[in-house]
């Protein structure tokens, strides 16, 4: 638990700026708080989060008693200071009048075609503190443009204006110093090495914060001017950081979007999928719904789909429902309801990937009902963290983005796993080395020195990889209650927190609710206005659910958002669902499971819906739809048209969804332990793989340069691995099912464990290794 | 190539410094004694050995004007042409170089061999105008000496300078520059009457 001592007296000064008084925090700079009493100054290089560097002289102000003009971004005010900006000084005015005559000697007349052309800081304040004419009349520096700083962000040179934003955020905020201020005097220009682009999974957010028009993004340069577009608030759909993002569109078409400040959550940033990935809600969509007819679907009306679903449904056997980790928190909701009521069972599950039971119980003892336990900001004062099984720089960047600023506190970092990543040395991570599969034993032998510093305020972070590796969930809750160290489980999809909370998942109703518990079955059944008999007991999750679909002991599904690859056993799913009595499918692009299904209904993409997602924090991060005129329905809609014609009343309204289920406060009743599970790492090399944030997801189709700053696919092994195996240029790794074969990479893994993309070009780990995390794999120098 | 001589001697000057980043200056002088030029190999080579990134590298290499991007050839020559040696015939003696080499400020000559640049003052103002061969001093130097010395050059004839050692070629100065190699500091006359003449009025206290 964390004192926080509300009586702590902080330090003040007090000041006059143009005549105003006011008294504010020691240390607090001329700019901020002139903005704090409605006082704009010029600027360029200020930004709130980057440090000051004075660099673009817009912002000179007068203060008493100082000969010369100072950069009230970097000016800190002390006691009696007597500040006078440009509204009451005329020696503030004309050398911010001077200053930006300067700028403006080598900027080009480009504001028609410029993207930032309406929206640009340097429009604007050469418009309000700027001469009206120009007296320069030499010829003005000129660039070859524009140059690819990555395949995803453009430069043009010329109307850069040095304020070192863009570059002071690579360094100090991503931790990707590879963009620099180049050259010097007149030929000062942004750019990178030869041989090295701007590496960074944030690369995008240089483009938004440039206050001028260098730099700019391939997806959106000349696509549109700021005033035709319309903005609208959104939550990123793809991962569980949450972070707020702006959506623009024009003509029904996203054409961009921006990260959205949001001081708790993502600050003022978004990784490059949040930004870029949005091409796929246009392409390719379902468009009617489809219903199977001698072998083939064919499209259908709603209501003769309806009836044929519910038909085929109310015939077929025992049912299950597997709704994938990308749905709203009222979506899942409405699945979790429609298994329990409509289809009278409990089975169950959101996580369309590898699980395992340990995590189910793990999930329902430290995570389900749990709001806000751990927050970003807490990270910033954590006295340690504990990476396990997680590799935040791929899996939910914005938390990176808040370790790093930890750091930089003095937040130490110790990440538990097989591979010493690129993201490991940006957050000066103290490496606990551990064979993929066994971190049980390295949590369990951790160094005395760390677990002894581990207390109250430490946070242990778990990704969802920690499932597959068995006994490792079980190690971090003995952990967590031995040293009371806090627990933060950060699933990489955007829907699984929420999902968790609504029930979504076998033995657990709304707010961690155990479906064993009578009182929590009592409650539950009293808010859906149903017997608490009628509620099914506990059912199947994972791998034994798709066992059980598989055999056929479970005959008809609902499914949503389910891609069989994700799944360690896809190919029991797809048997099975060729063999199941029926199938109702909620897609909005078609898949390995539409083109099986029985039936299929389109769904609304995050554009055409409000809803809301919860992030890792167990925090609700609400959205409403870009597109209100949208036609298509959310899963929720669908669901309460199919419970109808199955004559069952289940409310499909979102709102209503969410009211209903917030009035379910989180279990505070019982929970069920986690059981000791055995650990059982095989032996020989395992594989060690994640999914990079760039990667082959399907969410990410469409966007041809986002995808070609990926990093690249590789086979990682240790130093003494590659002895072992005579140096090999390319590393041939073989499953159950086949092999891959990729170029080396020399870096620190494991000796016991070989690294490769789970999910990126050319490397598909459960199609072309038919294994996952954790298990065994054969290492070979050379191609196959 | 930048040889595995050159690597080890990087570790050392990494090694002077508590914080080893400190190093890439005269890493970068080190990589123009191997490679004549700062090559992208030599920046690989600096951000390699100091773990920062090429552009870090990039960016210290393209901001100080001592860090050449093309091969500067076997003599660097330098004219200053600031206030004082300007006044005295600086600048007639940088057009009369210019012109013997063929080359434009801060590019090589027309056979390669040499690189001329315009330098700022090189507190050697008492002996303006002055010309640096290999950033060696030629004091004292009118339109035609400045030639004579780079006909000298040419021909491969011995070339010592007005108060230093013999000129050797810009590599072997890197290498100096690099390693702070001190043992030339000595050779000739660094010091004489005219440089200390003010020093000898401001301590007789006749300048009040
Ligand atoms: S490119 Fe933009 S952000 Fe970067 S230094 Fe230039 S003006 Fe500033
Ligand atoms: S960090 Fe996650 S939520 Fe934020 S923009 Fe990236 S994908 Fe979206
Ligand atoms: S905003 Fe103050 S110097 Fe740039
Ligand atoms: S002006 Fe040339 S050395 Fe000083």
């Amino acid at each position: 638990m964390t004192i926080v001592n509300h009586n702590e007296k902080i330090d003040t000064v007090n000041v006059v700026i143009d005549g105003i008084e006011m008294e504010v925090p020691k240390g607090t700079l001329v700019i901020r708080a002139a903005e704090q009493i409605g006082i704009e100054i010029p600027r360029f290089c200020d930004h709130p989060l980057l440090t000051p560097v004075a660099a673009c002289r817009a912002c000179l102000i007068e203060i008493d008693g100082v000969p010369k003009p100072q950069p009230a971004c970097a000016q800190v005010l002390s006691e009696g200071m007597n500040v006078r900006t440009q509204r009451s000084s005329e020696m503030a005015r004309i050398a911010q009048e001077g200053v930006m005559e300067f700028l403006l000697v080598n900027h080009p007349l480009d504001c028609p075609v410029c993207d930032k052309g309406g929206e640009c800081p340097l429009q604007n304040q050469a418009m309000t503190v700027g001469r009206p004419d120009s007296r320069f009349e030499g010829e003005k520096r000129t660039f070859p443009k524009p140059i690819n700083v990555n395949a995803e962000i453009l430069l043009d040179r010329e109307r850069c204006v040095s304020c070192a934003r863009c570059t002071r955020f690579a360094e100090e905020i991503a931790g990707d110093a590879s963009l620099e201020l180049l050259e010097r005097g007149a030929q000062q220009q942004v750019g990178t090495a030869n041989d090295e682009p701007f590496d960074s999974y944030f690369s995008g957010n240089v483009v938004q914060i440039c206050p001028v028009g260098a730099l700019t993004s391939a997806s959106y340069r000349f696509r549109s001017r700021p005033f035709d577009l319309v903005s609208v608030p959104t939550t990123c759909e793809h991962c569980a950081s949450g972070c707020s993002l702006r959506t623009d569109y024009r003509r029904g078409t996203v054409t961009r979007r921006l990260a959205w400040d949001d001081p708790e959550v993502n600050e003022d940033w978004s990784c490059d999928k949040g930004r870029f990935a949005f091409a796929y809600l246009a392409n390719g969509r379902i468009e009617s719904p489809l219903i199977r007819e001698n072998g083939e679907l064919r499209s259908a009306s709603w209501p003769e789909a309806m009836h044929f679903a519910a038909a085929g449904l109310a015939a077929a056997g025992t049912s299950a429902v597997l709704v994938g980790g990308r749905a709203t928190v009222e979506d899942a909701y409405a699945y979790s309801k429609f298994a329990r009521i409509v289809l009278g069972t409990d089975n169950l599950d959101f996580r369309a990937r590898a699980s395992s039971t340990e995590e189910a119980e793990f999930l329902a003892a430290h995570v389900a009902g749990r709001k806000l336990d751990v927050t970003y900001t807490d990270i910033e004062t954590a006295s340690q963290v504990l990476l396990i099984g997680f590799e935040p720089e791929d899996e939910s960047p914005i938390l990176f983005l808040r370790l790093r600023k930890g750091v930089k506190r003095g937040v130490s970092v110790h990440t538990v796993g097989p591979l010493y990543s690129l993201g490991s040395e940006k957050l000066s991570a103290h490496w606990v080395k551990a064979k993929a599969g066994s971190e049980a034993h390295a949590i369990s032998g951790l160094d005395s020195e760390i677990v002894g510093a581990l207390d109250s305020n430490s946070i242990i972070f778990v990704g969802e990889r920690a499932a597959a590796s068995p006994g490792a969930l079980s190690a971090v809750s003995r952990l967590g209650s031995q040293t009371g160290a806090r627990i933060a489980w950060v699933p990489r999809r955007a829907g699984e927190r929420g999902a968790l909370d609504a029930g979504a998942i076998a033995g657990l109703l709304p707010g961690g609710r155990p479906i064993s518990d009578p009182t929590a079955r009592s409650e539950v059944a009293q808010a859906w206005n149903i017997d608490a008999d009628s509620l099914p007991n506990v059912g199947l999750t994972g791998t034994e659910l798709v066992t059980a679909i598989k055999q056929g002991s479970t005959s008809a599904l609902v499914i949503a958002g389910v891609d069989p690859s994700d799944l360690p056993n896809g190919d029991e799913l797809i048997a099975g669902i060729e063999n199941a009595d029926f199938v109702v499918a909620l897609e909005n692009h078609h898949s390995e499971i539409t083109q099986r299904a029985s039936v299929v209904f389109p769904v609304a993409v995050v554009t055409e819906k409000s809803g809301s997602f919860m992030n890792w924090e167990g925090r609700s991060k609400p959205f409403s739809a870009a597109f209100r005129e949208a036609l298509t329905l959310t899963d929720a809609g669908v669901l309460s048209m199919l419970a109808s014609a199955m004559n069952v009343q289940l409310n499909g309204d979102t709102r209503a969804l969410r009211k209903e289920l917030n009035s379910l406060v989180p279990w505070s009743g019982p929970r069920t332990d986690v059981n000791n599970h055995e650990v059982h790492a095989p032996a020989g090399t395992t594989l060690a793989t994640w999914r990079l944030l760039i990667d082959s997801g399907v969410m990410q189709e469409g966007e041809p340069h986002l995808a070609a700053t990926a990093r690249p696919s590789v086979v990682a092994v240790s130093a003494a691995m590659f002895e072992q195996l005579g140096k090999p240029e390319v590393i041939t790794v073989t499953g159950p099912k086949g092999s891959i074969t990729l170029p080396t990479q020399v870096a620190e893994v494991s000796n016991e464990s070989v690294w490769l993309p789970m999910n990126s070009p050319e490397s598909h780990i459960y199609a072309q290794l038919g294994c996952g995390y954790g298990q065994a794999v054969t290492v070979k120098g050379g191609a196959a | 190539m930048i040889t595995e001589s050159t690597r080890i001697k990087m570790r050392e000057l990494a090694g002077r410094y508590p914080n080893p980043r400190s190093a890439l200056l005269p890493m970068l002088h080190l990589v123009q004694a191997e490679q004549d030029e700062v090559t992208t190999e030599g920046i690989a080579a600096c951000a390699q050995e100091l773990e920062i990134t090429q552009a870090e590298v990039t960016a210290v290499a393209t901001f100080y004007t001592m860090y050449k991007h093309s091969p500067v050839g076997k003599h660097h020559i330098g004219v200053c042409i600031n206030t004082l040696c300007g006044l005295l015939g600086g600048d007639a003696v940088y057009d009369r170089v210019a012109e013997r080499l063929g080359a434009t400020h801060n590019g090589p000559s027309a056979d390669g061999n040499f690189w001329l640049e315009r330098i700022e003052c090189q507190a050697a103002c008492t002996h303006a105008p002055v010309m640096t061969v290999d950033w060696e001093f030629m004091d004292d130097v009118t339109p035609q000496s400045a030639v004579d010395v780079i006909d000298k050059l040419a021909a491969g004839e011995e070339v010592w300078s007005t108060r230093g050692p013999m000129i050797r070629d810009f590599q072997a100065t890197e290498h100096t520059l690099a390693m702070a190699e001190d043992d030339l500091a000595t050779i000739g006359n660094c010091v004489d009457e005219k440089m200390l003449a003010g020093l000898k009025i401001a301590k007789s206290g006749a300048q009040q």
